[in-house]
């Protein structure tokens, strides 16, 4: 019900025939506020009747014209699976608009997926994982024991851990920015989780996922640590993150999950069957590719270096299987169409993709 | 519980290598297996009766392809002579199949060995 004097009776959601009656039986004052509704109205429901769902493209100009803009947000739904291995779990904890359960990872979940989705909104327009304001769902309490977090293609799905090795997979924002992304990069380029397309793969989300977080954070390039999954480790685990962007390799050296094998440069690409082909290994190069890039540019990583990854995950030269050198050529030429090809931010990427041996 | 569901002189072996996931972690991509006798009794009757209601060792392969991220597990399940290895995928959606893979997983966590 639409009580508080300062808003505006289009905003309500009354319906016309309670308008109706107001109207006919309300107060003075109470009478013409229906009345300017009741012909007011009609237009605006009519149009958002008639544009209901996705605020894009045609629709988004069919309401602008109506002078109903609407700025997407996120719709978001926690669901709890309490511990069993299923997905979507049984119960719903939290719905967009509810405030905080008290549930450390739902609330992390929420909090995760709106961040998310504000850093592709605000900062490169993107409606949701679609483009067309996909609904964001989670299912935490995954399982038990359960030492992951994935993007079932329709869906978050994230485990408690194990707490010997491994905290609670909401624990860190970039992990869920990293899982959603995925869902962006299955709607774009729908690069094969395979070898190195299943690595670039890897890196976007990782990419992504870091720019969540700094945003957020409102670090620079500089200022960022570059880790993905900090805070995921357990104190007994000798390690700091699941990889590090900046120096890959580093992010853990352990007697149980043993050397983190990530490489820096194409000279140690890893050939191998495991991960389907390395695709959490190999997805250093281009991580760090993305790192020098953002560095050498300056300023807030999802800026300029955030607009040409972005921009090249969207470009119809990146395919399915398009491989680190062929997504660095989309990079190159992307730069050079958004800020010229001798600019400063088109001889960074170049040299970011040297400096990692892919060109 | 009926007949040899619950009969603790049951033999058998449980076995899952986990690929995949989040992250790749070398020191855990391999083969964990663990003995029925190594188990306690309810852990036993538990996997005994979770493979009968998953109907483990006749079912159809699933046929899963991993989706990002998602953990794969090859599970091996030796019983009474009978023996069967199938792959899988997360989420995995037959209820009773992903709590069977949930315990075998669990429990050569807890009990098992590397291979």
């Amino acid at each position: 019900m639409c009580t508080s004097s300062h808003r505006h009776s289009l905003h309500c959601i009354l319906p016309p025939y309670i308008l109706s009656q107001i109207a006919k039986n309300g107060s003075p004052e109470m009478r013409a506020m229906a009345v300017r509704s009741l012909l007011i109205d009609p237009t605006i429901r009519i149009v958002r009747a008639s544009t209901a769902g996705p605020v894009t493209g045609a629709i988004a100009r069919r309401r602008a014209a109506a002078g109903n803009i609407l700025t997407p947000s996120p719709l978001r739904t926690i669901r709890d699976a309490g511990g069993e291995p299923e997905a979507p779990g049984a119960t719903v904890v939290r719905r967009e608009g509810d405030g905080p359960t008290g549930d450390v990872a739902a609330d992390e979940a929420y909090d995760g997926l709106g961040a998310t989705f504000t850093l592709f909104w605000e900062a490169y327009q993107r409606n949701s994982i679609d483009d067309a304001g996909l609904p964001l769902d989670a299912t935490v309490h995954y399982d038990q024991d359960y030492d992951n977090a994935f993007w079932d293609g329709t869906q978050m799905v994230f485990g408690d851990g194990d707490g010997q090795l491994f905290n609670r997979f909401t624990i860190s924002l970039d992990v869920i920015g990293h899982e959603l992304t995925h869902g962006v990069t299955e709607k774009e380029a729908g690069l094969t989780y395979f070898n190195q397309s299943g690595a670039l793969n890897e890196s976007i989300s990782d990419v992504f996922g870091s720019l969540v977080k700094q945003r957020l954070l409102g670090q620079s390039a500089d200022q960022a640590d570059w880790l993905i999954g900090a805070g995921l480790l357990t104190a007994k685990v000798n390690g700091v993150a699941l990889r590090s962007m900046k120096e890959p390799g580093t992010a853990y050296d352990d007697p149980v999950l043993g050397k983190d094998p990530q490489p820096a440069h194409m000279k140690d690409f890893v050939r191998t069957n495991q991960d389907n082909g390395g695709v959490h290994i190999n997805s250093g190069i281009p991580n760090r590719a993305f790192h020098l890039a953002a560095n050498a540019i300056g300023g807030n990583a999802w800026d300029r270096a955030g607009q040409i990854w972005y921009n090249a995950l969207l470009d119809p030269n990146t395919r399915a299987n398009t491989d680190f050198a062929g997504f660095a050529r989309v990079t190159i030429d992307v730069a050079g169409r958004l800020y010229g090809s001798g600019s400063a931010e088109a001889t960074a990427v170049i040299e970011a993709w040297s400096a990692v041996g892919v060109i | 519980m009926q007949g040899k569901a619950c009969d603790d002189t049951v033999m058998g072996e449980a076995r899952v290598r986990i690929e995949g996931g989040l992250a790749h972690f070398p020191g855990l991509a391999k083969e964990q297996s663990v003995s029925f006798g190594d188990l306690d009794s309810p852990e036993r009757q538990e996997l005994t009766i979770l493979a009968k209601q998953a109907d483990f060792f006749d079912c159809s392969p699933a046929n899963d392809t991993a989706r990002p991220d998602a953990r794969t597990y090859t599970v091996g399940l030796t019983i009474d002579g009978r023996s069967r290895e199938i792959r899988l995928a997360d989420p995995i959606r037959d209820p009773a199949m992903a709590k069977l893979v949930s315990v075998v997983r669990r429990l050569s966590k807890r009990h098992g060995v590397d291979r």
